[in-house]
Formats: C-alpha cells, structure tokens, sequence
C-alpha cells in the first residue's frame, strides 16, 4: 500500500515488486520499492529546493553591498561572476577551485603528481599475514575459537546437515510434491506448476543432489537472516535513534559488491560451509531489516492514532496494528532475503559451500561451458521459483484474501475453506505416500539428460564460427579485443595516469554536484582510503571497466526504457523479460559470456552489462511514466514535440528516477565486475580470488577492504537522495 | 434540537478546561505566560522556532450538550481536541473531567480514560484495513480484554445501531465514505464511553452524504444524550448541532456562546465577517425581534414559545396576519410583529435588545 502511493504499479501480476523499479542489487532488487517510496514521494522537492537557493542567491546580486566576490571597478567581471554565483552547482565548483588552488600545490610539491604517492601508503598484509596466522594457529585451542566461534560454526554445520538429511530422506519425490503444494498454497497454481517442472528439470540434469546441497544451505541462511533482519528491522522501526544509526550502515552494505563479505569471514572461520553460511546471512539480512523497519515505520498514523485513543498499550498497537499492516513489506522482505541468499550462496562456493555454485566455479574454472550450464540453469530455475512462490505470498490479492466481494457470503467463504482443506489435505497424503515409496533415494540415475557434451560441441562451434571472421561485423573475440584494446586500455591508462589529487577532486566535484557535501566527503575519503591501503593502480583498472560497463548499460538502457515508457506494449514485451533477468545470481551471467567471448576483461564487462540492464531500464522507464500526467498534458497542448516532450517535461521530471537508475548501473555492474575476477577480469575482483585460492588472505583481505571502498565512493558519487533530508528535519 | 439538549444538560462540566496551551517547537515551556506570549505567530517562529497552536484557552463542556469547536484549518481546533485525552500532551493549562485531573494521570489512569471515558471518531476513520467491520468495531472492547463472543455481540448491536446490519464481514476498503465513518462512529461507541470526540469527522465525504451524518449524530445524541465534543470548519454544521459554540482563530477562542449569541451578538469584527452570510433567521429565535406587549396584546393572537425561530414566526404571522405572542411557561413575555422579524432579517437588531 505504501509503495502503491509513489505511483501506479507497474504490474499487476502475482509479483507485488513489480512495482519496485530495480534493486540496489542483485535478484535483491525489490528493496528498491522502499527505497523508491523515499526518493519518489518528494519529486519535486529537489527542484523547488534549487529554486529556493536560486533566488536566494541571487538576492545578494540584487544588493552590491553584501556581494564579496568582485570588486566594483571591474565592470563586465562581477556580471558574470555574480550569474556564475547565482547557480548552486557553479558556487560548488568555484568553493571547490578555490579549495584546491590552496590544497594542490603544497601537496603536489610534497608527493608529486603521478600515482597515489608511495609515502602515503600504509602496508597493512605484514600484520594482517600474522593475524591470520596466529588465528590458524590458535583455531583449535584458544577459548575464542573453542567456546564462541566454534559453537557458531558447530551449530551452522549441524543445521545445514540436519536439513540436508531432511531433504534426502523426503526422496525426489517428497521433496517435489512438497515444493508443488508449498507454491499451491501460498502464491496459486500457476506457481505450483513451475515449481514441479522446475524440480524435474533439475532431476533431469542429473543436479539433483547439488541442488538439495544448495537447498539445505538456504533454508539454514534464510532462517538465521530473516531472524536477525526482522529483530534489527524491529528494533529500528520502533526506535528513532536505532533506525538513524542503522540506516546508513543498511544502505551502505547494500550498496558492497558481494565478495567484499567474503574474506572477513574467511579469516576467522576458514573455509567451509560455516563461513559460507555466514557470509549469507550478513548479506541478506540487511533487505529484510530494511524492510521490516520501513514497513513498522510507515503506518498510517491516522490508525495508530486512532488506536491509542481508544486506549491501545504500545505491544497492542504492535502486535494489533503496525505488524499487520506491515505484512506486506516484512513478506517483500522474506522474499528479498531469499533472493539474496541464494545469489551469495552461489558466490560463496569460492570459500567452500558446496552445491550448485560449486559446480558451475569448478567448471569455469576449466572453461567447461556445458557443465557450468547444467548447474547454471537448476540456479536460475531455484531462483524464479523461488522468487514467484515468496513473492506471490505478498502479493496484495493474497494478503487480506478472504473478503467476499459483494453480499456477506460468510457462507460460501466457509464452503471454499473447507474444500480447500480438504484439497490440500489429499495432496499432503499424496507427497507422504511418494516420500515413503521413494524416500531416502536421490533422483533415479537413468532419468537423466547430459547437456554437457552436447553445450560444449556448441560452444566450439561457436568457436569456430562466431569468435572472428564474420563478414561486416567481425566476431564476438574480435568484438571484445575491440572494446578491451580501443576503450578499456585507455580508459585505464587515462586514470592511472591521473595525478591523484586529480582523481580525488574530481570525485568531490562530481559527489558534491550531485549530492551533498557529506555525500563529498565520503567519497573523497573512501577514494584516499584505497590509496592508502596500495591498491590505487589496480582500483584504478577495476575503475575503468566498471564506468566504460556502466556507460554502455546506460545508453542501451536508455534507448531501451525511453520507447518502453512510450508505448504500452513495448512495456508488456518487455516486461516478463526483465522480470526474469532480475532474478537470476550474478554467477550465472558470466556462463554465456564465458561461451561467447572467452577470457578476459571484456566478457566479465558484458555479464556487468548485462546484469544491470534490467534493473536500470526498469527505474528509467517507470520514472519517465510516473511524470505527472498534468505537466505532460500542457505541454501537448502547448504544441511540444515528442523530443522536446521528453527534453523539457519528462527528463527534468524523472531526474530523481534517473539518478537512482545511474546509481543502480553503478552498483551493479561493480559487484559483477569484481566477479569477473572469476573469469579473467583481473583487477580486485582477480586479488580476492587469488589470495583465496593460495591462502594468502593478507592479500585477499586488503583487496576485499578496496573493493569496500570503492563500492562506497562509487555509491556515494551517484547518490542523489540525501539532499532533501535537511529541509525535512528543520 | 439545540432548546432540547439545553434542557437536558445539567451545569456539572464534563470537560473543565483552563489555560490551555499548546506550543510546537523546542523549549515550548517558555513560551506561555513568559514575553514570548505576546509575540505574533510570524515573530515567535522567528524568535524561538516555536509555533502556537493553543493559546490560553477556557471552556467547560456541561453534561449532555453538544459542544462545538469550529475555526479555520490551522486554527489549533484539532490540536485542542487532542489534548483533551492528551493524544498531544498540552505545553501547560489543566484539563478535568468530572472534576478528576487530566495532566496528572499516569499511564495506566491515562488508558483506562481512554478505553471508558472518552472515545473519539477521526476525520479519516482510521479504521484496521485487514480486520472486518465487525472486529474494527470489536477492537476497543478486544485491547480491553473483553471475551470474543461478548465483544462480537456488542459489535453487532453497535454495527446495527448505525446502520451497517448485513455488512459486517466487509473490509473497510470495500465501504464508501459514508459507511467508514459509520463504522469509525460504532467503533467509539462500543465502549459505550461517557463523552464522544468528533474531529471533523464528516469533513472529508460529500454533502449529501455530511447531511445523513449529520442527523445520524443528531439522532443518536437525541436519544442516548451522551455529551459530544464537535470539532469543525463547517459553520452549517457547526450551527446545525451545536448547543453552543466556541469559535476558535490563531489558537484563541474568539468567542464562545450558543449558536443564537454568535449569530446575533458577534464579539468582534472577525465573528461578524465569519457569520455575515448565515441566514440569520434561521439561527435566531423570537426572543431577539419581540417587543413588550402592548395593553391587550397579550391575551391574543398565535403563541409561540421563545425558542421558536425567527423564520418560524414570519410563517405565523403571515398566515395570521396580526402580531403574534411570545408565551414562556404560560406567561406572555412578549409579541412578534412584522417590524420586528424584518428587523431580525435585516439586521436592524441591536444588541440591546437581546437583553430586553
């Protein structure tokens, strides 16, 4: 309901997060609705704010006397210094110019102006080598290990076996009967009959016993991340001073590409399945604590007022009124956590989860296309159906169900119920009598199809025949040593070549610009941060393939998003299309990237590309629809052409929109650029991998601590949301 | 109506309001009695980030009368009537009712005031969208305790009392306007509480349907003679249910009096401009355009008794054509001729006369 009130939903399928425009990440995307109901509610706030500054500033032109700048026996210059002051992004830059004309020499002078300059580094893998070696040695003896984390992981261990033990008894058939009745009840049979062909298919190719694997690590992950999502998210959307704390921090780990989780835990836990878990549920616990406090927070006050006059206590009004009417964020949430799970649970078979994930790194890890595909797709089939049944939950036409429509008709609800009952109590009878036929067996060995061989004959034909020599437009190789000689090379070269007062200034002009002086701040520091840890010139390369991604998405998702805001059914092409693309793990992208363009930086930036389009078409094209239909409406009949339409109205209404769906490119292609290391994209994401794969965690920690700051200098360059809190707090 | 709530209103207060106050901002306790009082609403947010809403307001609410708190939006009427159960605590002032102080109670007194002794119906219903009309109803009786099947049945014969018999399994999303409000109304009225608080509750639906409500109100306050607080912007409805008035701007009350003396006596120039288009015939009564009897006169023509309206009388006396007597308990008090009904029309009346 809360999300609805930013605008029209965009579908009115069983998903209620059609409504949500992307997502910070991952299938994670329908956080974004929240976040959305945030940026969107105030559209025009950030315009009249400008103006507000506008006209204040140009006050002072109005009355020489209180104007510092020129002086008054220069007459063309104070003119256009006073209209360059007028305009709150030039008054930025010129305080900014001003900042750096004192800053810069001293600095350049002390350090030079080259790369981030050596005496400002400090080499943090001496000390965090010996703390990984004092925790290896004292794994098995200190009381730290013994009776605190050793529980930890004791008890993640025991779950994750427990529920795997649970499924492998139900049999192939328990286990899909039971999934089948599952999406049944709570999201229709359409759901249901997904969820069957779904499990088939992965019987079929011959994943069933990894994807029980992969199941049972889930349902542990969720469990625990739902758990302490839904206590953070409660502590902080019944406590002011809680939500203000955890906020940033939330948004923040949003905002962190997932491999950034993976080497913290990794240093204390090892590898295994205990840290995997762990990383999952520190990962997706954040969309569910977000949610749940947003949801609380958002009750309609006229209720809660309401209630207390009718003399509520606080755990009345809880439990009575703001959990109901939350349920549909806290069920988004559950649905988000999922989602997330199961990308990083996929992600997380680098440090040692077992499972699909596993197969599908193992086999990249040859190039083995066929393999990587037969566990890639029971991945993707896990991912949507599990999305649909959790999202059908929350979906408004399942929530309050129940109420007839017209007429009392307590009679015929009741009839309905019963029948359903008993519909529902012969399909469980059905599932026990299949479990107990079958139980304790995996999927039958000879009902299984190899696309292996098969994928990798295609694959070589690929090779073959697509990677060069094509007449006109080359081949995929050619195309991707085209885009890593002619726009990735340089681009590196360029900014590594940028004197790093450079790039640092450059950061806070554009963060200031766009967002506030905190925002600025963040980012310059964040920035300095990498420098000072000695991964500038790498950062610098990630740097490069993450904007020349991000561009690329950019204009494709723009030309895809303007025509699909325009025309209804370009959007209903379209839409089914996105719904899918925004479900899949990150992991999975890089599968057909590897067959089509080999190793290297430009297939890692394709999957990037082709992650984040989704996400940024979707925000783009629901941001240029939801401009208020009034302003349209004038300007058509004031005779506006289509492109000056779009120019004049709708791109300066949506700038919010946009802004977000910039953010979102950024973020997302991050987090896939730095999983590219998986597949030749060298750089950060390359440094985790190796220092995961040689045990040099020192490496790989100080690598995952860049990754983090990029990711928030990144975020926070393209944050456009902040602005407006100040005017609201006053 | 308003002469027969009058009658049954008996001069015990309900409410017992003193110096009130009410301030938005930081440090708002500075603010009453201290020289910032006396700053204007622009200067004082300029000065000290604080914003009046309530200013030294008095009023007693009798037992059985409808008392009626109308002003402008912004006028601090709905903050005023929050504070009365303290849904907005007040800056400074007392608040008693039936004698018992409001301010002091603690938590616990605060509830059980709340869940016995005044429940209020909101502008926007603020009714449960996932509960049915019949538990919306039930869920003041649910938070005090009461059993399922108690609290149902009491719900029903609420849910029946405003009209909604046949709709209890609905949710609120699928009721007008109307019915919301209903529903909101059986709600406060489950708990069978002593006062009823209306915070414009009919502001928000159309005028047809603000007319039914409105004699809902009526009807249930004729039969039940429950005190009620009215808060509006309506000066019609303000008129039309209120026992008496208390006309509120910038968080002063300007006025307060029965809906004859803000018609017909306005303290100031702002009541006046605010009444100027009442039809005030309508609102005032032959005690304001009879003159003392003349010798013979008071032994004929039509009675009328001294509540009738003006417009009443020019009925009757156009029909009979002579002067008619004003007749209070068996005794002739006065006459009614043309002269003086026009006059009332007119608005020749001086305020003298409403004394004679």
């Amino acid at each position: 309901m809360h999300g609805d009130a930013a605008g029209p939903p965009l579908r009115s399928g069983p998903e209620p997060h059609g409504t949500a425009s992307g997502a910070r990440r991952p299938p994670g995307r329908t956080g974004n609705e929240v976040d959305r109901v945030s940026t969107a509610t105030s559209p025009a706030r950030p315009a009249s704010a400008a103006k507000a500054k506008q006209t204040a500033a140009g006050a002072p032109g109005a009355r020489p006397a209180a104007d510092p700048a020129p002086g008054p026996d220069v007459d063309p210059a104070p003119g256009a210094l006073r209209a360059l002051w007028a305009r709150p992004a030039a008054r930025k830059l010129l305080v900014l110019a001003a900042a750096a004309a004192v800053l810069v020499p001293p600095a350049a002078m002390a350090w030079g102006s080259g790369a981030w300059p050596h005496a400002l580094t400090v080499d943090l893998t001496g000390p965090l080598g010996r703390a990984n070696d004092w925790i290896i040695d004292n794994r098995d003896h200190h009381w730290l290990f013994l009776y605190f984390f050793g529980h930890i992981s004791g008890a993640i261990i025991g779950a994750v076996h427990a529920v795997y033990t649970v499924l492998l008894a139900l049999g192939w058939a328990g286990v899909t009967a039971g999934a089948g009745l599952l999406a049944w009840r709570v999201a229709g049979v359409r759901v249901a009959a997904t969820t069957l062909a779904s499990f088939a298919v992965c019987g079929l190719l011959g994943m069933w016993v990894p994807t029980m694997r992969t199941l049972a690590l889930m349902i542990v992950a969720v469990a625990a991340s739902v758990a302490v999502g839904a206590l953070l998210g409660l502590a902080a959307g019944l406590s002011e001073r809680m939500f203000r704390a955890l906020r940033p921090v939330l948004d923040t780990m949003q905002a962190l590409p997932a491999f950034a989780y993976l080497m913290p835990v990794v240093l204390v836990f090892g590898i295994g399945v205990a840290p995997a878990v762990l990383a999952t549920v520190v990962y997706a616990a954040p969309p569910m604590a977000r949610l749940t406090a947003l949801g609380l927070r958002a009750t309609d006050k006229g209720v809660l007022e309401a209630v207390e006059s009718l003399g509520a206590t606080s755990r009345q009004r809880l439990l009575t009124v703001r959990l109901p009417l939350a349920r549909r964020e806290l069920l988004l949430g559950v649905n988000q956590a999922i989602m997330m799970a199961l990308s990083m649970a996929v992600i997380a078979s680098v440090i040692g989860a077992d499972g699909l994930g596993d197969r599908v790194y193992q086999a990249l890890s040859t190039v083995d296309v066929g393999s990587a595909l037969a566990a890639g797709i029971p991945i993707v089939l896990l991912a949507i159906v599990l999305d649909r049944t959790t999202a059908g939950m929350a979906s408004p036409r399942r929530l309050w169900a129940g109420a007839p429509r017209g007429g009392t008709g307590g009679h015929k609800l009741t009839t309905a119920r019963t029948r359903r009952a008993t519909v529902r109590f012969a399909t469980l009878a059905a599932v026990a009598a299949a479990a107990l036929v079958t139980g304790d067996k995996p999927w039958p060995g000879d009902w299984t199809v190899a696309i292996a061989a098969p994928v990798n004959d295609a694959k070589d034909w690929i090779v073959d025949h697509l990677y060069t020599g094509l007449p006109g437009i080359g081949g995929t190789a050619d195309l991707a040593g085209h885009y890593t000689g002619w726009v990735l090379d340089p681009l590196r070269d360029g900014l590594q070549g940028l004197p790093w007062w450079g790039a640092l200034l450059l950061v806070a002009a554009l963060a200031w610009l766009i967002g506030t002086w905190r925002t600025a701040l963040t980012a310059v520091l964040a920035l300095a941060a990498i420098g000072v840890l000695g991964r500038w010139d790498v950062s610098m390369d990630t740097l490069s393939q993450v904007l020349a991604a991000v561009a690329v998405t950019l204009v494709l998702g723009f030309a895809v998003a303007v025509p699909a805001a325009r025309s209804p059914r370009v959007d209903r092409l379209l839409r089914p299309v996105l719904d899918v693309f925004q479900t899949m793990p990150q992991f999975v992208y890089l599968i057909p990237v590897v067959a089509l363009f080999g190793i290297g930086r430009a297939p890692a930036a394709a999957a990037a590309v082709v992650y984040a389009l989704p996400a940024v078409v979707r925000i783009t094209s629901q941001g240029l629809r939801q401009v208020n239909p009034g302003a349209m409406e004038s300007a058509r009949s004031l005779g506006a052409t289509s492109g000056q339409q779009l120019r004049h109205v709708q791109f300066p209404l949506a700038r919010p929109e946009l802004l977000l769906a910039v953010n979102q490119a950024v973020v997302l292609v991050l987090s896939v650029v730095i999983i590219g290391g998986l597949v030749g994209g060298g750089a950060l994401g390359y440094e985790v991998v190796f220092g995961l794969a040689q045990g040099d965690l020192a490496t790989g920690l100080v690598a995952g601590a860049a990754i983090v700051c990029l990711g928030l200098m990144l975020d926070r360059v393209t944050q456009p949301t902040k602005a407006e809190k100040k005017g609201a707090g006053a | 109506m308003s002469a027969a709530a009058a009658g049954a209103a008996t001069d015990a207060p309900v409410f017992s309001v003193r110096n009130l106050w009410k301030v938005f901002g930081p440090h708002a306790e500075r603010v009453p009695g201290g020289e910032l009082a006396e700053l204007g609403p622009e200067a004082l947010r300029e000065e000290a980030g604080c914003t009046v809403a309530v200013r030294d307001v008095s009023f007693d609410v009798r037992q059985g009368e409808v008392f009626v708190v109308m002003g402008l939006s912004g006028s601090g009427k709905s903050t005023l009537v929050r504070c009365l159960t303290r849904l907005i605590e007040p800056t400074s002032g007392t608040i008693a009712i039936d004698g018992e102080d409001v301010c002091g109670m603690d938590k616990g007194a605060l509830r059980e005031l709340r869940r016995h002794r005044a429940a209020m119906v909101f502008q926007h219903f603020g009714l449960l969208p996932h509960r049915t009309v019949l538990d919306n109803v039930a869920y003041g009786l649910e938070i005090q305790g009461v059993g399922k099947a108690e609290r149902r049945e009491k719900a029903r014969e609420m849910v029946a009392k405003v009209g909604l018999a046949g709709l209890e399994d609905r949710r609120p999303g699928q009721l007008s306007g109307g019915q919301q409000q209903r529903v909101g109304l059986a709600r406060a009225l489950a708990a069978d509480p002593e006062v009823l608080l209306f915070d414009e509750p009919f502001s928000a639906l159309d005028p047809l349907i603000r007319r039914d409500m409105q004699e809902e109100v009526d009807r249930l306050h004729r039969e039940e003679g429950r005190t009620m607080v009215f808060i509006t912007h309506d000066l019609a409805e303000a008129l039309r249910i209120g026992d008496r008035i208390a006309l509120m701007r910038d968080g002063r009350v300007v006025q307060c009096g029965t809906p004859e003396e803000i018609v017909g006596s306005p303290a100031d120039d702002y009541v006046r401009d605010f009444v100027r288009d009442v039809p005030r015939e309508q609102v005032l009564t032959v005690r304001r355009a009879m003159r003392p009897a003349a010798a013979g006169e008071a032994d004929t023509g039509e009675a009328l008794s001294p509540t009738t309206t003006v417009a009443d009388a020019i009925g009757t006396v156009a029909r009979t054509g002579t002067a008619a007597r004003v007749v209070d308990g068996g005794r002739c008090i006065g006459v009614v001729d043309h002269r003086g009904l026009l006059g009332v029309v007119a608005g020749l009346d001086g305020d003298g006369k409403a004394a004679a």
